[in-house]
């Protein structure tokens, strides 16, 4: 239901108008979600896995290269209901987030209440996010994201955050919508996360894709890199690839 | 996004903007009425106090001026800075980018309806009654908008691919303000001067259509302010366009640059 062909996405940043100020950050990647499936993407930080996230979000658009997605897709990346008006409660992050996401208000507001049982903010749900913990914006993204409704679920490392309790009942959460018809894209820098919720796997490295395949078969290959990387001097990871 | 759901999402955001500003002052939605008074009041000490302005009526001179004026200058200046200001959302979803700005205008619109009734208030405690010509008010205010609407559309995509905007754009309000005649009067001036002010800044148009209907009681240059109207509509729909056209490349920027 979404294809990304030769993708390559280059910005500038700052007034530097010449090679040196531009930024590379995916350089040729092609890649195909299917309908229903967990796809999960794995990488060092910088890599550009948020990058493809928004790509295929619709947010940014390619340097060169297609997205295709299939018409009257809706794709949104999870950590949207991370509390991103600070001054505003977790409530109206929450309403915000839904409507964002294409509902109405009516619709947004029979969320809400979903939103804050499942949560267990409590009272903290009519708290200016301001006040929140780390594990508390995580409980509120995760379950504003997974309580509306969109095709296509882009899931940006939020399981990461929040504690050991809350994190197993979103992940138990997050498999129910994997088994039914959830399509999902999954980005962590961990391991395990990947392979206890994805199907299949592509490895990201320094904007190209290293690895692709079956979830086990492509971790194995990045946990071997990292463990390489770790005993040759700084930076020299890339060399495997 | 249908209409619908635009709409709600901006009123919703400028409601909810209201509230939290409310609440984070003492003196909460008071300010709404406080704010605009002590403009008002600062201008009336220098320009009528210290400087003997030789109007009797010069209280309602400039509450007629300053009040749409303000109304104008806070929305476009803050709507500028709109789209850089919700990058966090903007790199989460894709969605069409008069939003921010649109949410913000809002916001202030909300503020001005209380603040158009204040200056009816005092209107109405100095003598001055409404008559069918206060009906004007009605385009008056929304050709005023409009100009709002368009301005801070070309602000708000200027600021995001250059943030040094933001320093003429508060530069570009104090000129306006001193060349919009709103604490001396564009009447008294030599009449080609005057046309030609009123000829090159709209803003000076509008302040002086409010005073002729609401102290003279007189029907505003109609023609001209159509045209007003017509102009800064039309730069409406191109900035619309243009915004969807570069909404990724807006996005881009919002989040790196």
């Amino acid at each position: 239901m979404l294809e990304l062909d030769d993708v390559v996405l280059n910005y500038r940043s700052g007034k530097n108008s010449f090679e040196h100020g531009v930024h590379h950050v995916l350089n040729g990647v092609s890649l195909s979600l299917y309908e229903g499936e967990t796809l999960g993407v794995i990488g060092k930080n910088g890599c550009g896995k948020t990058t493809i996230l928004r790509l295929m979000a619709g947010i940014f658009e390619p340097t060169t290269g297609t997205v295709r997605r299939r018409a009257n897709t809706s794709a949104a990346m999870l950590s949207i209901g991370l509390g991103f008006k600070p001054q505003l409660s977790g409530r109206s992050n929450a309403l915000l987030a839904a409507m964002l996401q294409g509902s109405s208000r009516e619709q947004a507001e029979a969320y809400l209440e979903d939103i804050k049982a499942f949560s267990e903010l409590g009272d903290g749900f009519e708290e200016p996010v301001k006040t929140y913990s780390s594990g508390m914006r995580a409980r509120l993204g995760f379950t504003t994201a997974l309580m509306t409704h969109v095709d296509i679920l882009l899931i940006d490392e939020v399981l990461a955050v929040g504690d050991a309790q809350f994190r197993e009942k979103a992940e138990a959460a997050l498999k129910e919508r994997i088994m039914g018809e959830q399509t999902v894209v999954f980005v962590s820098h961990q391991g395990p996360q990947i392979q206890s919720i994805c199907d299949r796997a592509i490895w990201l490295d320094e904007g190209k894709i290293a690895a692709e395949g079956e979830a086990g078969a492509v971790l194995e290959q990045y946990t071997a890199s990292i463990k390489l990387g770790s005993k040759l001097p700084g930076g020299a990871a890339t060399l495997i690839t | 996004m249908t209409l619908s759901q635009y709409y709600g999402l901006i009123d919703v955001q400028a409601r909810m903007a209201l509230k939290s500003d409310a609440s984070r002052y003492y003196f909460g939605y008071l300010w709404w009425v406080l704010e605009p008074l002590l403009y008002v009041g600062v201008f009336y000490v220098v320009f009528n106090v210290i400087l003997d302005s030789r109007r009797s009526d010069f209280l309602i001179f400039l509450v007629c001026g300053k009040l749409p004026f303000v109304w104008f200058s806070k929305s476009v200046s803050q709507a500028s800075s709109s789209i850089i200001a919700n990058a966090g959302l903007i790199g989460k979803i894709d969605v069409t980018k008069t939003l921010w700005p649109m949410a913000v205008i809002h916001e202030g619109l909300y503020k001005q309806a209380v603040v158009f009734l204040l200056l009816f208030c005092i209107l109405l405690f100095t003598g001055y009654m409404p008559t069918l010509a206060w009906l004007w008010l009605i385009p008056i205010m929304l050709i005023n908008y409009i100009m709002i609407v368009a301005c801070s559309y070309v602000g708000a995509v200027l600021v995001c691919y250059m943030r040094d905007f933001t320093i003429f754009i508060s530069l570009g309000m104090i000129f306006l303000m001193f060349t919009s005649g709103i604490f001396w009067d564009l009447r008294a001036l030599e009449p080609a001067m005057a046309e030609a002010v009123l000829l090159y800044n709209p803003m000076a148009l509008i302040l002086d259509s409010y005073r002729q209907v609401l102290m003279e009681n007189a029907t505003p240059d109609l023609m001209h302010l159509a045209w007003v109207g017509a102009i800064f509509g039309g730069l409406i729909v191109i900035m619309v366009k243009l915004m969807r056209f570069l909404s990724k490349s807006l996005a881009l920027k919002a989040l790196t640059a």
